[in-house]
């Protein structure tokens, strides 16, 4: 009951976003040692999370490590890390992975993915369709789909990356990915997909929202573009939740972690300006 | 001259036993001494024993961990179709590892095609060439290629190797085992070299000056006396290099492709032993037979550099013979 | 440079055309060769350190990191990087030499040592993403220690191991034996040759396997992620050993493959620039004792 008394203080001193001597004396009774592990594309709302929660709570320690999203539920299951950052609701079976048991899955952020390919493919815009037959390999030539004649050079997420299940699931309609040929290649993280797209002529790939710079062509799916305003009003389809795994409910200062990453204040402050969406937002 | 190099070894060994005898009947007179001075030995022995068995304790540790775990791929794959099918899709239930256990081989033998020659050349240069300062300058230098961590290496084989290679050859992509055997010789040429040319350094005078009496050329003295001489610390060092290039990821991932498919091809995306391990292995369920088969893999990875090291070493042995 | 070589073989040269003419044509080679590779090495480094070190400043060097706002700085991960170079190098030099001394001095030279050296090497081929597995199922699984500096240190240590152990050995094999045979006829004690004649004479060698070593750790990334994490502790120097231990090789691998900073390709071209520019004068620090004992000894 105390603590639950002093959880509330601290999520309201958190929401009036008061820094006063106060709020922090009040929360910083909470202690403990969080460990994050899993989702390297939630990585950095995790870091940035955790900076702001330490110097609220500053006896509560954070450490996040990430080797991807299946390591997060696995290593709640193991009993090796306290929340397991995951870009799928682990708490159901998707393609390739079984459900986990006894874990429960907390929304914390909106993730856009889009369609990337190199700046001198000529094609904007690509259906369903398309894209399923670029990617199992049906279509090999951009001048199939509209482009200029030349190979297309598919850049794909090694298997289990929580880009690659959401990317199959909203956008290829579950159907499946080559897995070999010579102009087939699989790359390890966002930023190798970025650089390998961005330096690859006649390349597609797919990548988090976030990561499409300006030396890339981040490609419409059936005329729609990928934005932000268009995840919001429903038009584009290609999005994920990112979620937070916790063995049973979660207690303490876990708890009180992720109710800080779900707050308004983190969700429309650091979490957008990061370019994720808040989940309030998604209707 | 050769003969004494190669059987340094034993005349050590059996000088210390020796000599170290006469120390216990004659030197101590003060008996106390002596004990002390027994006892140091004998316990600066014990340690120096305890620290190589601790070494060889990790690697069977290491290979224990790896194998427990990776042999219950055999309770699902038979081991004729985990080592010689080609055909790796486990999404699919299919774990021939044939492609990455030939890839680690194909990738290992041509980087040390390209490495080993150039290092050597450059060990020489170094240690019998270079004027002495620019030798000075040259070995922090070479040291310095070392630290350099690997992802940086492979980010700039990504962004300027494969570019390039794209570029002269007209390829699609440039991904493949040539930008890997490059990125990789850059890699372990300051370990061969500066072993090598710290061996080289320590061949005692006399021999070349005996050789340039006998009036051979640099040329001749250095292929034929020095070289010779110092075989040993290049052979060690050519291991070292060979070890980390077969376990080298950070950097190999970045540029080999990816893609479980035959390298009988110097541009074509394939993949070796540690990359296949290293893209895969954080994102598989921990108990799937998926997970054992990377484990084995892994068993498998230091199975065979642990077998090349003992090839080396018996090919060095009949060197020695002859 | 060349005189005292090519002095000798010059008075005793008697004219043999063929081997002169391959003598040149060789002498020609290596420089050819070496010029190359040292113009290409200087590219790279230079590549790397033009990128970064202009824009270099001690706000980013001591600075804290930053997720989203430009201007984050290192200093966590720099000092995490020290701090466990530091600790790792405690326990792999004097394990490594011990073992090297062992291999060079003590073992008997049967199957045995042969099997040990087998041992050592093959530690040194194993990939550093199995130590970090390793390192894993021992701190975490285990001894339930978490992401933690000592195990990302320890972890750290094993594989550097091998290297340590077998670069001493080399150096100490290859010290004269004459020398050794002179401090035993002095009567002096094996311990009491190997310390004061043996390492001595070999010490360019072992400092040359610690450069590696040192060098190899400043820079490795794989063992660190899996065992001590992505985080820092957020403050500078936390010498708490039980602390997530970011370094700045991680820190780089992260800014490179995931950070969403906007500034992330200055971050990560600085980073790579301090961390080559540390690794330099790791190798000018560490032979600085030895050029001075050069002098002295001329």
């Amino acid at each position: 009951m105390k603590l639950f008394k002093t959880l509330s203080v601290a999520a309201m001193a958190i929401a009036l976003v008061t820094s006063s001597v106060s709020a922090v004396s009040a929360a910083s009774s909470l202690k403990g040692t969080i460990v994050v592990n899993g989702s390297s594309a939630l990585l950095p709302l995790t870091l940035q999370a955790a900076n702001e929660f330490k110097k609220l709570n500053p006896k509560v320690k954070i450490s996040a490590s990430a080797a991807g999203s299946i390591t997060g539920p696995q290593s709640v299951r193991k009993g090796i890390a306290d929340i397991g950052a995951v870009d799928w609701d682990a708490s159901q079976d998707v393609p390739g992975f079984k459900k986990f048991d006894g874990q429960v899955a907390h929304k914390v952020a909106v993730i856009p993915f889009a369609a990337v390919a190199n700046k001198n493919v000529k094609v904007d815009n690509l259906t369903t369709k398309q894209l399923q037959d670029i990617f199992s390999g049906k279509v090999t030539n951009w001048k199939d789909v509209g482009g200029s004649d030349a190979d297309i050079i598919v850049v794909n997420r090694a298997f289990g990356s929580g880009t690659r299940v959401n990317f199959q699931m909203k956008a290829l309609a579950g159907s499946d990915f080559l897995s070999k040929g010579n102009n087939y290649k699989e790359v390890k993280s966002s930023g190798d997909m970025k650089t390998a797209v961005e330096t690859t002529p006649n390349a597609i790939g797919y990548i988090d929202l976030v990561y499409v710079t300006s030396n890339m062509k981040a490609l419409q799916i059936n005329g729609v573009a990928p934005s932000e305003t268009n995840v919001i009003n429903g038009t584009y389809k290609v999005w994920g939740y990112g979620y937070y795994m916790t063995k049973g409910q979660p207690d303490g200062a876990t708890k009180a972690f992720i109710e800080y990453i779900q707050s308004a204040k983190f969700q429309n402050g650091s979490l957008k300006k990061l370019k994720f969406i808040p989940i309030s937002a998604i209707k | 001259m050769q003969l004494d190099s190669t059987a340094q070894g034993p005349i050590i060994d059996s000088s210390t036993s020796e000599l170290g005898g006469s120390i216990k009947a004659g030197s101590g007179n003060v008996l106390d001494r002596k004990n002390r001075l027994l006892f140091y030995n004998r316990a600066f022995k014990i340690a120096c024993i305890a620290s190589a068995a601790f070494v060889c304790l990790i690697l069977f540790s290491i290979l224990f961990f790896m194998f427990r775990t990776g042999v219950l791929t055999f309770r699902d794959v038979s081991p004729m179709t985990f080592f010689f099918s080609t055909d790796w899709s486990p999404e699919n239930e299919s774990y021939g590892a044939f492609v990455f256990i030939f890839g680690t081989f194909a990738l290992t033998l041509l980087t040390l095609l390209i490495s080993v020659p150039l290092s050597v050349i450059i060990a020489v240069f170094l240690a019998e060439i270079a004027p002495k300062w620019l030798r000075n300058l040259l070995r922090p230098v070479l040291d310095l290629l070392v630290g350099i961590p690997s992802v940086v290496y492979g980010f700039l084989g990504l962004t300027i190797l494969i570019p390039l290679l794209r570029d002269v050859t007209g390829t699609n992509m440039g991904d493949g085992i040539l930008a890997a055997a490059i990125v990789l010789t850059i890699m372990v040429l300051p370990t061969i070299s500066r072993i090598s040319d710290d061996a080289i350094s320590v061949v005692p005078r006399k021999y070349r000056d005996a050789s340039y009496a006998l009036g051979a050329t640099r040329f001749q003295t250095i292929f034929k006396v020095t070289i010779p001489a110092a075989r040993s610390g290049i052979m060690y060092g050519v291991i070292l290099g060979m070890a980390r290039a077969i376990g080298e990821t950070m950097a190999v991932v970045m540029v080999i492709g990816n893609t479980p498919q035959l390298a009988d091809a110097l541009f074509k995306p394939t993949s070796v032993l540690t990359s296949n391990i290293v893209m895969q292995i954080a994102n598989v369920p921990f108990d799937s037979t998926w997970n054992n088969a990377l484990y084995m893999m892994g068993f498998l990875l230091l199975v065979i550099s642990l077998l090349m090291i003992v090839l080396v070493r018996l090919l060095q042995r009949k060197g020695a013979h002859q | 440079m060349k005189s005292a070589s090519t002095g000798t073989s010059g008075m005793f040269r008697t004219g043999r055309g063929i081997n002169n003419i391959n003598n040149r044509i060789f002498t020609v080679f290596v420089w050819g060769i070496s010029a190359c590779i040292v113009l290409f090495i200087c590219a790279l480094l230079y590549l790397i350190l033009q990128k970064g070190l202009p824009s270099l400043t001690w706000d980013f060097i001591m600075g804290l990191p930053s997720e989203m706002e430009e201007g984050g700085g290192i200093g966590p991960a720099l000092f995490n990087s020290f701090y466990m170079l530091f600790i790792s190098l405690l326990i792999s030099i004097p394990l490594g030499m011990a073992a090297g001394i062992y291999l060079a001095e003590f073992a008997p030279n049967n199957k045995w040592i042969g099997f040990v050296r087998i041992c050592v090497e093959g530690l040194a081929s194993v990939p550093s993403i199995i130590f970090g597995l390793f390192g894993i199922a021992l701190f975490v699984e285990m001894f339930q220690i978490g992401l933690t500096i000592i195990g990302g240190a320890i972890s750290l240590a094993f594989l550097n191991l091998p290297v340590m152990t077998r670069v001493t050995e080399e150096a100490i094999r290859a010290v004269p034996k004459e020398m050794k045979q002179a401090s035993f006829a002095l009567g002096a004690t094996h311990l009491q040759t190997i310390r004061r004649v043996l390492v001595p004479t070999a010490i360019s060698g072992i400092v040359t396997g610690i450069c590696l070593v040192a060098g190899r750790a400043f820079g490795e990334s794989a063992v660190i992620i899996l065992t001590a994490g992505v985080t820092t502790s957020g403050e500078m120097w936390d010498f708490n050993l039980f602390s997530p231990g970011e370094t700045l090789a991680v820190h780089l691998w992260y800014v490179q493959s995931e950070a969403i900073v906007p500034d992330a390709v200055s971050i990560s071209d600085k980073a790579a620039a301090v961390l080559v520019f540390i690794i330099l004068m790791f190798n000018i620090v560490f032979r600085i004792p030895l050029w001075i004992k050069d002098r002295k000894n001329r």
